[in-house]
């Protein structure tokens, strides 16, 4: 691509550019995060022999400390690890079995069709966060729990959208070609149309980052996350637990918010083209 | 359409059955031992079989699964284990409140959607909208309890202008629905947890009504009837908003099944007697039949919310046939 | 070649002897706890405590449980937690040194009793049994005392504080001195609530719980904060007395003429919430039923000294025990509930052929002879109690109400706008609210040590915790000061031992500073080494010869 080409994409695409920035930073943030941050976020920090709980912003403390005397920022900084951990492994563990499924509904029709579609609705029926409470007090909770009941519960709406989009497909004619040619079911699927569903594919993952680390943080919140590991979720699980609220700790539990905020929008944003993703219900026929 | 809806409730059925199984299946193969409520020091293996035995937690797991449906059927949910109350009971009790929330919410939400979504459908490319939309998709982006704790440290703990938690002052009690309805306590209870609540949900319908009106304004139809000579406002108001709001109106009926079940974590946060609510403090206790009670029940609006919202949208849209349907 | 096998030996003969010395590396350790949002000060404790352990070159781990699984693996699964955190709460019967002095480290509660962590000896069961039944209170004291030398010589606990319970009242609705402080509960007593006097228009008694009371049964113990309640609701032949001493209560006297007897005369004149009487014959149902079978789990133990109870006239009756019990009257004439027997004992009788026990029986309106009577109980939501009109000892309260706030900062909101006026139940930062009580002069703190204490338990079936000097090590880098200070922010009190100093009578004076090497880290290591561990690398080993055998905790 030629350089005018390259500003004319990114100025067309503003929303899109903002959210790959985002993204990029955090990337950073999380590779980088053993030099970056100040202190060890698991530390308990003391000045003179005590222990440095709730330190306001300070030159030391650039974000304050917590109830337990560890550095906020620090925290802030690994939560990127955590987050990226969950959110890419949930989101392509989502993306690959829904695009599967919805392959292999829309192209063989008949009763995989009918068996996909069903179980589907049936996944549906089953309340997020009430589900994964439950898994999570069945197993010993951890992101592991996260990341299976977040790819047992949202793979049926990736499904239904490659589903639509491949009932399309089969009916053009590069695929009657391909068939007359005799060219193999499994062939033709994953050869063929696999690669036009992609695109929607990604496209939805990048949605599913998201809800992925908002699940892991509902799960931090009502306890049932990992807590030996530094994630956003679960500072903001420490701070109520310690009453920050109640202290007015901003500089606590305003951060990770903000850092989830911005993570999950930039998903959202490089998403921004088609709206159909975000409300999948009512966009396929 | 009869058929439809037949094979609509039909289906409904079906997934109805699939999730009291799974609950089913889940609860018993939790850990934690419901007996250990009731630790003392006097505690010996024999009581403790005593007290399996009085819950029917000894027979084999078949036969607990018939028992269970068969009750269930009947809307008899069991006894909570550790509060000697059916668990029906406790369930109808929080149940109102959680609805209560929910329904406020989404109707708030919704309104304001509706309207700013409209009004930013026509002032497109403008300041307004590159500021609101962001905004919208923020709020979306926010993990709900975290609003609902800016909002608490602000308005509760920093200003005091409304209760930290609780659905009821002290000393009162939570009487009938119509009780709770009337008593003025009651709602400046609600206002935080609703107002979070709606804050989360505006971005969807805001978003949606945008989008949908953008595509309705384009629409042939439309320009049909700007040719026809008709104003730009009626044009709006009779036709592009009716057709826009059906997707709303699915969304909306969908937004109220999911929402029952995600307010789990407002109800927590602003301690709010819901179902959520039963539902965490069941878990964290091992106490089987409430926990599965508060699930089933959820699962049960959200289910029966989705087939609302398909009947809806079968039923208002006049474009899709059911014929179409493969 | 003679100096390539001198050279090889050199090299061999070091590493051969460090080999030699040296046993296995010590596994990784883990301490279990409760979830940190349900005591994030205890949690931060053994945070802290870890880190200093990690110091002797230890691993440690900290894995937190959900509440049942925590109950269910520390009681039930006894081989397979290293350490625990663990309390003992502190209750008004436990103002008596007998029941935690005998049921946590007597060798016989090892198995299936309290004395969980597997501490064994003889010398120490003794003792137990002695003090036991040492009538005489100096000589009782001295007995007490050297078990707790024994005991601080031994370690089988890291123990860490006694907690102060903080409360907090409006002034503005109750006069400040009309509290009774009880010792080792401070002022949420219940002499206070029989006599605490209200100021203005408000006269009920307004406070908060954070947990639920399990059920309103005299047979049943309802949890903490549900026995503040059932203690007004049900009254008992003698009360333990702010002082922390017991004094006759339903009872006008009771003497003890030898060790066996106890002689009790029932004041005359009580009457059931239901109209009907208290006779002698309820005192003796009472006394007698938690020994019917297996029908009142809770409480059989503490009748289970009883040998006969008979009348000896309308409102006189004796007592005879099986063995001396130097704790009798605050353990047992303290703590059984009056109950009604022409209500109780039809229900006993009907559970006879029943596998329920008397505990899971909830009445619709329970009947009581105590100075407050239940009015409304919605177990989830709130006990509202009412002064009982015919009562000896009338409150000068209408009504005493418990709302139940599982949530801390709600709890919090609400002492401040009003709609409690008393924060009784408050777990949380006790600094947020003595900022509250700055800002808010109508507001009032108290803080008084509490009977309890919390403390780390050595698992001592399991090495290397079965090594005294093992655990004077752990012990010795114990910060309890620290801990105090900073974990629980000033409101609790080193401990070392599970007598808190709030029982003047019996606590042993400075024994807090006598823990073998406290907070030195040099001292520790030498426990260490003089028990035969090695630093290896800075990673702590067994003794020579010594295998690691125990899986770590998983």
């Amino acid at each position: 691509m030629r350089g005018s080409n390259i500003w004319r994409f990114l100025k067309s695409e503003p929303f899109a550019v903002a959210g790959g920035a985002i993204y990029a930073v955090i990337i950073l943030l999380a590779v980088l995060a053993d030099r970056i941050a100040p202190y060890n976020p698991r530390e308990i920090l003391r000045v003179n022999r005590r222990i440095a709980r709730y330190v306001p912003i300070s030159p030391e403390f650039w974000l304050g400390t917590t109830a337990a005397g560890k550095d906020v920022l620090s925290q802030l900084i690994h939560g990127a690890r955590a987050a990226l951990e969950v959110g890419i492994t949930a989101a392509v563990a989502v993306v690959a079995i829904g695009t599967l499924l919805g392959l292999l509904a829309g192209y063989l029709g008949g009763w995989v069709d009918k068996t996909v579609t069903r179980v589907a609705d049936i996944v549906l029926g089953l309340p997020f966060l009430p589900s994964m409470l439950v898994l999570a007090a069945l197993t010993h909770g951890g992101t592991s729990t996260v990341i299976i009941t977040v790819t047992a519960l949202l793979w049926p709406n990736t499904a239904r959208v490659i589903r639509s989009q491949v009932l399309s497909l089969r009916e053009r004619a590069w695929v009657e070609a391909a068939r007359v040619t005799g060219c193999s079911n499994a062939r033709i699927m994953f050869v063929h149309v696999l690669p036009q569903v992609l695109p929607l594919a990604a496209l939805y993952g990048s949605v599913a980052i998201g809800w992925a680390i908002l699940a892991e943080a509902a799960a931090s919140f009502l306890g049932f996350g990992d807590p030996e590991v530094v994630s956003w979720g679960v500072m903001l699980q420490d701070a109520y637990a310690n009453q920050a609220l109640s202290r007015g700790a901003w500089n606590w539990f305003v951060p990770p918010g903000l850092a989830i905020v911005l993570m999950v929008l930039a998903g959202f944003m490089i998403s921004r083209g088609s709206e159909k993703l975000l409300f999948p219900k009512l966009g396929d026929q | 359409m009869a058929r439809h809806i037949a094979e609509r409730l039909g289906h409904l059925l079906l997934v109805l059955w699939v999730v009291a199984s799974l609950t089913f299946l889940m609860f018993r193969l939790m850990p934690g031992d419901p007996t250990l409520n009731f630790l003392s020091p006097t505690f010996n293996e024999e009581m403790r079989a005593a007290l399996l035995r009085g819950f029917g937690l000894d027979r084999p797991l078949w036969e607990q699964y018939l028992i269970y449906l068969g009750k269930l059927l009947t809307g008899d949910f069991g006894q909570s284990f550790l509060q000697n109350q059916p668990v029906s009971r406790l369930l109808w009790d929080a149940l109102p409140n959680t609805v209560v929330l929910t329904l406020v919410s989404l109707v708030l939400a919704y309104g304001f959607g509706i309207v700013v979504g409209a009004f930013l459908a026509f002032k497109r490319g403008s300041v307004a909208e590159g500021f609101a939309i962001p905004m919208a998709l923020a709020t979306r982006a926010a993990p709900e309890f975290w609003l609902g704790m800016l909002l608490l440290a602000l308005f509760a703990f920093q200003l005091g202008w409304f209760p930290t938690g609780g659905a009821v002052s002290p000393g009162g009690t939570m009487g009938t629905l119509t009780d709770r309805l009337t008593s003025g306590d009651f709602w400046w209870h609600l206002c935080l947890p609703a107002l979070t609540l709606t804050l989360f949900l505006q971005g969807l319908p805001l978003l949606l009504m945008r989008a949908t009106m953008l595509e309705v304004l384009n629409d042939e139809f439309i320009t049909m009837a700007r040719m026809k000579g008709l104003s730009r406002w009626s044009i709006t108001m009779r036709h592009a908003a009716r057709n826009a709001l059906l997707p709303v109106v699915t969304a909306f009926a969908l937004g109220l099944g999911a929402s029952i079940g995600g307010n789990v974590v407002i109800e927590t946060v602003f301690a709010w007697p819901g179902i959520g609510r039963v539902l965490v403090t069941a878990v964290q206790s091992s106490d089987y039949p409430l926990a599965q009670g508060a699930f089933i029940m959820i699962a049960f609006v959200l289910v029966v919310m989705n087939t609302v919202a398909d009947l809806a949208y079968a039923a208002l849209d006049p474009r899709v046939s059911v014929g179409a349907r493969k | 070649m003679w100096r390539s096998l001198l050279a090889l030996t050199s090299v061999l003969v070091p590493s051969l002897a460090i080999a030699q010395t040296a046993g296995d590396p010590i596994r990784p350790l883990t301490i279990i706890t409760q979830p940190q949002a349900a005591d994030p000060r205890e949690y931060q404790a053994a945070e802290i405590i870890a880190d200093s352990w990690r110091k002797l070159g230890l691993t440690v781990n900290l894995r937190p449980l959900p509440g049942q699984q925590f109950s269910q693996v520390v009681w039930y699964e006894r081989q397979r937690w290293d350490v625990t955190t663990w309390q003992m709460v502190g209750r008004p019967e436990r103002g008596d040194p007998d029941e935690l002095t005998y049921n946590l480290f007597v060798s016989a509660n090892a198995a299936n009793g309290y004395d969980f962590v597997g501490y064994m000896n003889p010398d120490y069961d003794k003792l137990a049994q002695a003090q036991r039944q040492e009538l005489n209170f100096e000589k009782r004291k001295a007995l007490v005392l050297q078990a707790q030398e024994m005991i601080n010589e031994d370690q089988p606990y890291g123990f860490m504080v006694h907690p102060k319970n903080v409360v907090a009242f409006n002034k503005t609705v109750w006069d400040e001195k009309s509290f009774v402080p009880q010792a080792g509960i401070g002022i949420r007593s219940t002499w206070s609530w029989l006599n605490v006097a209200p100021l203005g228009a408000q006269k009920d008694v307004i406070l908060n719980s954070v947990a639920p009371p399990t059920n309103l049964n005299p047979f049943n113990i309802p949890g903490q904060q549900g026995s503040w309640a059932t203690e007004m609701v049900w009254d008992r032949l003698m009360r333990v007395g702010p002082d922390g001493l017991p004094q006759p209560w339903a009872a006008e006297k009771v003497e003890r003429p030898d060790p066996l007897t106890v002689l009790v005369t029932l004041r005359k004149g009580m009457t059931w919430s239901d109209g009907k009487p208290v006779t002698i014959d309820d005192a003796i149902f009472s006394l007698q039923a938690p020994g019917f079978g297996d029908k009142s789990p809770m409480y059989k133990p503490f009748v289970r000294n009883i040998d006969s109870v008979t009348a000896t006239g309308p409102d006189t009756l004796t007592i005879k025990l099986k063995a001396p019990d130097a704790a009798f009257l605050i353990s047992s004439l303290a703590k059984l509930n009056l109950a009604p027997k022409h209500i109780w004992e039809p229900i006993f009788d009907d559970l006879k052929n029943k596998p329920q026990t008397a505990e899971s029986i909830q009445e619709e309106k329970p009947v009581g002879s105590g100075p407050f009577r239940i009015v409304r109980a919605a177990l989830n939501q709130e006990i509202v109690l009412e002064a009982n009109p015919t009562h000896w000892a009338k409150p000068k309260v209408n009504r005493w109400i418990m709302r139940i706030m599982p949530n801390v900062e709600a709890s919090l909101g609400a002492l401040k706008s009003g709609e409690i006026n008393f924060l009784a139940d408050y777990t949380g930062d006790p600094q947020i609210l003595r900022d509250l009580a700055k800002a808010n002069p109508n507001i009032v703190v108290s803080e008084a040590l509490d009977i309890g204490f919390k403390f780390l338990a050595y698992n001592e079936r399991r090495p290397p915790f079965d090594s005294k000097g093992f655990r004077r090590a752990l012990s010795a880098m114990i910060d309890r000061h620290l801990l105090a200070e900073d974990a629980w922010g000033g409101a609790a009190e080193p401990a070392n031992s599970w007598v808190s100093p709030a029982l003047e009578a019996w606590t042993a004076k400075g024994i807090v500073d006598r823990v073998p090497g406290a907070g030195s880290l040099e001292a520790a290591q030498k426990m260490l080494k003089d028990a035969g561990f090695v630093l290896v690398n800075g990673k702590l080993h067994y003794p020579a010869g010594v295998k690691e055998t125990t899986a770590p905790y998983n």
